[in-house]
C-alpha cells in the first residue's frame, strides 16, 4: 500500500512539473497572434519584404514571419534618459522607444517594452524571450558578432569621469596612466581601457562606476557621454563630479536575433523615416538631435 | 537631506512596487514548496523494491534491495541542493527559448515571474524535504508498531499519529528557511524580475528623474528586517501553539 502511494506520489511530481511547463508554453503562443496577423503582411510587405526573402534561406525560418506571427515586438531595454524611460503616467518613453513604436507599427504588430539585466542581453535575444535590444547600445566588435545589428543611428562617446577638484590635472590621455579606473565589464568604456593599458576594475553597470569614483574606490570612470552629460555635475547625484576628455567616437545601434530579416527592415524604415524628417523630429523631442547620423 | 525628502515619496512608491513582488514570489513559492516537499520526502524515504522478488533467485543483495524511487528522488535533491539558485533561475528561463528553441514562459513580466516562481519552489521544496523527513523519523518507530498493532493502516497512523508531532518538530527549522526565503527572492533579479532589489538599485542608474542615489537601496533593507520581524514573531506564535505535547 504504501509503496505504491509512494509510486503515485512521486509521478505526480514529474507529471505536475513537466505538465506546468507544457501548459504555460501552448497558452503564451496561442494567446499572441489574433487579429494583429491581417494588417502586418499588407503593411510591411513594401519595401522590406525583397531583403527579408534574401536572409530567409540563412536564417531558417523569418524571424520577421515570426514576430508578427505573434503580433508583438518585445523590445529589451533599461531603465536609460533619454533613449529608454518612464514618463509620469508609467509609458516607456525617449528617442528610442519612440522609434521602437513608430517601427514595429509599420510592421503591423505592438511593441512591448521589457526592462532585462544589461549582462543578458545576447541570452535574452537567443532565448527569444526579447525580440530585439534598443537601448543605446554602443556598436562594438563583441556586440556586432553576436547579434544581427541595424545600421547606426546615433553617435556616443567614451569619457573620463573624475571627481570635479581634480580634474584639470586629466585633460589628456597621458595623465591617466596611474589612476585606476572603474568600468562596466563589457562595455566600450571597458574596450577602451584596455586599449590603453590602463589598471581598471570591471564592475557590473555604469551606474556602479561612477559610484566607485564617488566613494573614491577608484580613482575615474569611463561611461557613454550621453549618460555622463545626465548623471554628472550640477543639478545631478554626482554633483562633485565631472568628465574631462574622450576616449574614442562611437555609434549606437539595434540589435537583432543572429541572422534576423528584422535588421534590413529596420535600416529601410530608418532610412524613410530620416527622409521624411520624422526622425529628426522625434530626436528633437529628447534634445539628441546633435548625435543623430544621416541615413 | 532636503534632496531625499524631496525624493523619498517617488522612490517609497516604486519600493512599494517592487516589494509587492517579492512578497508575490515569497506566498507562491510557499505554497507551492511547503506541499511538494512532503511529496519529495516521501520519495526519498520510499521502500519500493521491484525487484526483491528475485531475491530467490540468489541475486546478490545490492540489487534486490535497490530502491529506485528513494534513488532518483535523492539525485534530483542532490542537483538541486547541490547548485546555486542563481544557476538554476538562468537555466530554466533561458533554457527553453535557447535550446528548445521554444521560448515558453515569453518576455513579459508574468512569464519572467512564472519562471522564478518554478525555480523557487522546487528549490526550496528540496530543502523542506530533507526537513521534513528528519521531521518524521525523529518520532520514535514504537509508535509506528504500537498503531499496526491496533490494527490501523499506515495512512492511518501518519495522519493520525506522526503528522502533527511532525509538524511541531519542524517548526524552528523551517522558520530559518522561511526567513532565508525573505531575502532569497532578491535573486530573481537577474532573470529581470523587477523585485525591491532592483527598483532601489534603479535609483543608481536613473530612473523617474533620480539618478546616481545609493540610498534607496540601502533603504530596501529596511522592507526585508521589517517583513522578517513579522514572520519571527508569528512563527514563534504558532510554536509555542504547538507546544502542548510536553
Amino acid at each position: 500500500m504504501k509503496k505504491w502511494m509512494a509510486v503515485m506520489l512521486a509521478g505526480m511530481m514529474t507529471a505536475a512539473s513537466l505538465g506546468g511547463c507544457g501548459s504555460t508554453g501552448s497558452t503564451a503562443e496561442t494567446e499572441a497572434p489574433a487579429e494583429e496577423t491581417g494588417t502586418a503582411e499588407t503593411d510591411a510587405s513594401d519595401a522590406a519584404s525583397e531583403d527579408a526573402a534574401a536572409e530567409d534561406s540563412a536564417a531558417g525560418e523569418s524571424d520577421m514571419a515570426y514576430v508578427q506571427e505573434k503580433g508583438t515586438l518585445v523590445v529589451g531595454i533599461t531603465d536609460f534618459a533619454p533613449m529608454d524611460y518612464k514618463d509620469e503616467n508609467g509609458e516607456w518613453i525617449g528617442f528610442d522607444a519612440d522609434m521602437a513604436k513608430a517601427f514595429a507599427e509599420s510592421l503591423g504588430v505592438e511593441a512591448e517594452f521589457v526592462e532585462i539585466d544589461w549582462d543578458n542581453k545576447i541570452l535574452e535575444l537567443d532565448g527569444k524571450t526579447i525580440d530585439c535590444v534598443w537601448n543605446g547600445m554602443t556598436l562594438t566588435e563583441d556586440v556586432l558578432s553576436a547579434m544581427e545589428c541595424s545600421n547606426a543611428y546615433c553617435n556616443n562617446a567614451q569619457v573620463v569621469i573624475v571627481p570635479a577638484d581634480v580634474a584639470d590635472q586629466y585633460q589628456d590621455e597621458e595623465s591617466l596612466a596611474d589612476l585606476t579606473f572603474a568600468v562596466e565589464a563589457g562595455s566600450a568604456g571597458e574596450e577602451q581601457v584596455q586599449a590603453l593599458g590602463l589598471n581598471y576594475t570591471p564592475v557590473t553597470a555604469q551606474s556602479d562606476a561612477l559610484m566607485e569614483v564617488a566613494a573614491g574606490t577608484s580613482d575615474a570612470a569611463v561611461i557613454d557621454s550621453l549618460m555622463a552629460a545626465a548623471m554628472v555635475g550640477e543639478g545631478t547625484g554626482y554633483e562633485e563630479l565631472t568628465y574631462t576628455i574622450g576616449l574614442n567616437s562611437e555609434e549606437y545601434g539595434v540589435g537583432f536575433r543572429k541572422g534576423s530579416d528584422l535588421a534590413a527592415a529596420l535600416n529601410d524604415f530608418f532610412a524613410s523615416s530620416y527622409a521624411d524628417g520624422t526622425m529628426e523630429s522625434v530626436a528633437e523631442t529628447y534634445g539628441v538631435q546633435a548625435a543623430l547620423i544621416e541615413q | 537631506m532636503e534632496l531625499i525628502m524631496e525624493q523619498m515619496p517617488i522612490v517609497i512608491r516604486s519600493l512599494n512596487i517592487g516589494f509587492i513582488q517579492t512578497l508575490k514570489l515569497f506566498f507562491v513559492t510557499l505554497a507551492g514548496a511547503l506541499p511538494l516537499g512532503l511529496v519529495i520526502a516521501f520519495g526519498s524515504m520510499s521502500r519500493f523494491r521491484p525487484l526483491k522478488c528475485l531475491a530467490q533467485l540468489g541475486l546478490p543483495g545490492w540489487l534486490t534491495e535497490f530502491r529506485p524511487i528513494s534513488c532518483v528522488t535523492r539525485i534530483v535533491v542532490w542537483i538541486v541542493r547541490g547548485t546555486p539558485l542563481m544557476i538554476q533561475l538562468l537555466i530554466i528561463y533561458y533554457f527553453p527559448g535557447l535550446v528548445l528553441n521554444n521560448p515558453i514562459w515569453g518576455g513579459g513580466e508574468s512569464g519572467r515571474f512564472l519562471a522564478a516562481s518554478v525555480a523557487f519552489i522546487f528549490n526550496y521544496a528540496c530543502y523542506f524535504s530533507e526537513i521534513y523527513r528528519g521531521g518524521i523519523q525523529s518520532v520514535p518507530a514504537g509508535q509506528e508498531e504500537a498503531g499496526l498493532v491496533l490494527g490501523m493502516t499506515r495512512s492511518q497512523i501518519f495522519f493520525k499519529v506522526t503528522l502533527l508531532q511532525m509538524i511541531k518538530r519542524i517548526v524552528p527549522p523551517m522558520s530559518n528557511e522561511i526567513i532565508t526565503l525573505v531575502k532569497d527572492t532578491s535573486l530573481a533579479r537577474i532573470i529581470a524580475l523587477q523585485e525591491i532589489i532592483w527598483a532601489g538599485q534603479a535609483f543608481l542608474k536613473g530612473s523617474q528623474g533620480i539618478s546616481g542615489q545609493i540610498w534607496p537601496l540601502f533603504f530596501t533593507a529596511l522592507y526585508y528586517l521589517v517583513f522578517s520581524g513579522i514572520l519571527t514573531i508569528l512563527l514563534g506564535r504558532l510554536e509555542e501553539k504547538l507546544n502542548f505535547f510536553r
